[in-house]
């Protein structure tokens, strides 16, 4: 990576809902992951599930709460706000680990088309009827905004509403909306991005892209904005096919779940947090190959550290550049084991069950593993190639 | 009806290992890690950051299969440090970029705010302030 100098941003436009920057001095692989863990790894609340009371309206139950769904709402500080409902000791969703929205719109008057928008959701306050027992109290509700949960732009002039359905006389729609904590990894609607935007080298002088064309290429494929920062391609230039992209000119809008400040920022505490359970993982592994069936003693690093960098993480021993500790060296290394285990796959069949039906319709029901974001450039089968690989079939 | 729950995707099962190394036997200095409940986020990043690291000869990584929630990263050294190390300070590099390139954010976005405050009416965070009282911001709890 280039590390030589250091990592450099240009904001260019800072808007309620989307920021333009330049980032400069960093590597693709790490400008993607950025990308990427914007666009899929930053927990926001959505409606989850929707108890139909009545719904008289044009539109089937499955369609309502489909489109409910997908109405953002304020997710602000969603990482300490708010619990997973899986983490949640409750039985079925409590205060710290859902929000409940109630929708009662009917429709009386003669001739006229009524529309049900996100601003008849209202965010219900939680009663003391659910038992409380089971629950382990937090302070995840001092560290909410005011408007938390609420449909984004919520009667705020100048910002349109989201219509659900329309009706007309005689008609209503009862529902009660259960909002859970999630990622876009499990639906996209968990996502506070409505588009990143990913450009380099606009010019194409590094050659990464091929255009396909009719007869014209340079009238065919008009540069974009961004080519204006950047010295275009002289006619004699030889190519450095060494070169390396540096430059990434990046794009985030989000779909108001989210400030734009508060996905970059989340984003690259996220990928920090990832790198950090993959060290302690491989700091973890050789102690627990040698404490047989010590699996408890094994740190849960699926979590957040919510204490953010530099404090050191549960039982990690201090962060910073002191690592190489000849973890993995000795025991073991070297020694045979599990060979051939390259090119299998290893077995599968450990998907746990599912839960008890749930009541009331899912609002997610597209199926699972529907092609994620782009893959990284490159990503066919092994994804390196390096100058060095000697031989290696890659 | 029995299909998984999504969140197995990413998150660790109850005792399950986040990494698992595999040696390689025929080949000096080289082994295969498996990080479990990853993607090419975390995949690609490692490939890039250890190729460009001198010890190494050889990285690699690949998700075998996309239904299967895990990465395979191939690492071969000089032999001056073992893979799993090496792996280990890569981790430790990239999360140094991260750092300083979330410290040059934050201030960027301080100058940006200042600027569109006065420009239009306190834009610029969004639903992040509206909220709140005051000046408090998430980031003062
Ligand atoms: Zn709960």
């Amino acid at each position: 990576m280039s590390q030589e100098k250091d990592p450099h941003v240009r904001i260019q436009e800072l808007k309620k809902d989307k920021v333009k920057f330049v980032l400069e001095n960093v590597d693709l692989a790490l400008a993607n992951s950025i990308r990427r863990v914007m666009m899929a790894d930053i927990p926001t609340i959505a409606i989850d599930m929707v108890e139909i009371e009545s719904n008289t309206t044009v539109l089937p139950d499955e369609f309502i709460a489909h489109r409910l769904g997908q109405i953002p709402l304020v997710s602000t500080n969603c990482d300490e706000a708010i619990r997973y409902t899986r983490d949640c000791t409750c039985m079925d969703g409590c205060k710290y680990c859902t929000v409940i929205l109630n929708l009662n719109v009917a429709c009386n008057e003669e001739g006229k088309t009524m529309m049900i928008t996100s601003n008849h959701l209202e965010v219900a306050l939680w009663g003391e009827e659910v038992d409380q027992s089971m629950i382990t109290a937090g302070d995840e509700l001092s560290k909410r905004p005011d408007n938390f949960g609420q449909p984004v732009g919520k009667d705020e002039i100048g910002v349109e509403p989201i219509l659900i359905t329309k009706i007309r006389k005689g008609m209503e729609l009862k529902v009660r909306c259960v909002a859970k904590k999630g990622i876009a990894k499990e639906h996209a609607k968990w996502s506070p991005c409505s588009a990143v935007g990913f450009e380099y080298d606009p010019h194409n002088r590094l050659r990464h892209t091929t255009y396909w064309f009719e007869s014209d290429e340079r009238a065919e494929w008009p540069l974009s904005d961004n080519a204006q920062l950047e010295e275009p391609v002289k006619e004699d230039e030889p190519f450095d096919y060494n070169a390396k992209p540096t430059r990434f000119y990046m794009d985030v809008e989000t779909d108001g779940s989210l400030g734009p400040q508060e996905v970059v920022l989340k984003g690259l505490q996220e990928l920090q947090t990832k790198l950090a359970n993959l060290v302690l993982g491989l700091k973890q592994e050789p102690e627990a190959e040698m404490a047989t069936g010590a699996d408890q003693s094994l740190p849960q690093t699926n979590g957040h550290p919510t204490a953010g960098w530099g404090a050191p993480a549960a039982g990690a021993g201090g962060w910073g550049q002191t690592s190489p500790n000849g973890t993995g060296a000795g025991a073991g290394w070297g020694s045979p084991v599990a060979a051939g285990a390259w090119g299998g796959s290893p077995g599968t069949s450990n998907w746990s069950a599912p839960p008890a039906a749930p009541t009331g319709w899912g609002t997610s029901p597209a199926p699972a593993g529907s092609g994620w974001s782009p893959r990284p450039p490159g990503s066919a089968g092994w994804g390196g190639s390096s100058p060095q690989q000697a031989g290696w079939n890659v | 009806m029995n299909a998984p729950n999504r969140y197995e995707l990413y998150v660790l099962e109850e005792g399950e290992r986040p990494v698992e190394i595999i040696e390689d036997t025929k080949i000096p200095n080289a082994a295969t890690i498996k990080v479990v409940k990853q993607d090419h986020t975390l995949g690609n990043l490692l490939r890039a950051q250890l190729l460009a690291m001198p010890q190494v000869l050889f990285a690699g990584y690949k998700v075998p299969h996309p239904l299967q929630p895990h990465f395979l990263i191939k690492v071969q050294t000089d032999g001056t440090i073992t893979p799993t190390a090496l792996l280990e300070q890569a981790c430790t590099k990239i999360i140094g970029t991260i750092a300083s390139l979330e410290a040059t954010f934050k201030k960027e976005f301080q100058m940006s705010n200042i600027g569109a405050a006065v420009a239009e009416d306190a834009y610029g965070t969004g639903a992040t302030t509206s909220g709140f009282p005051g000046d408090r911001d998430y980031l003062d709890f």
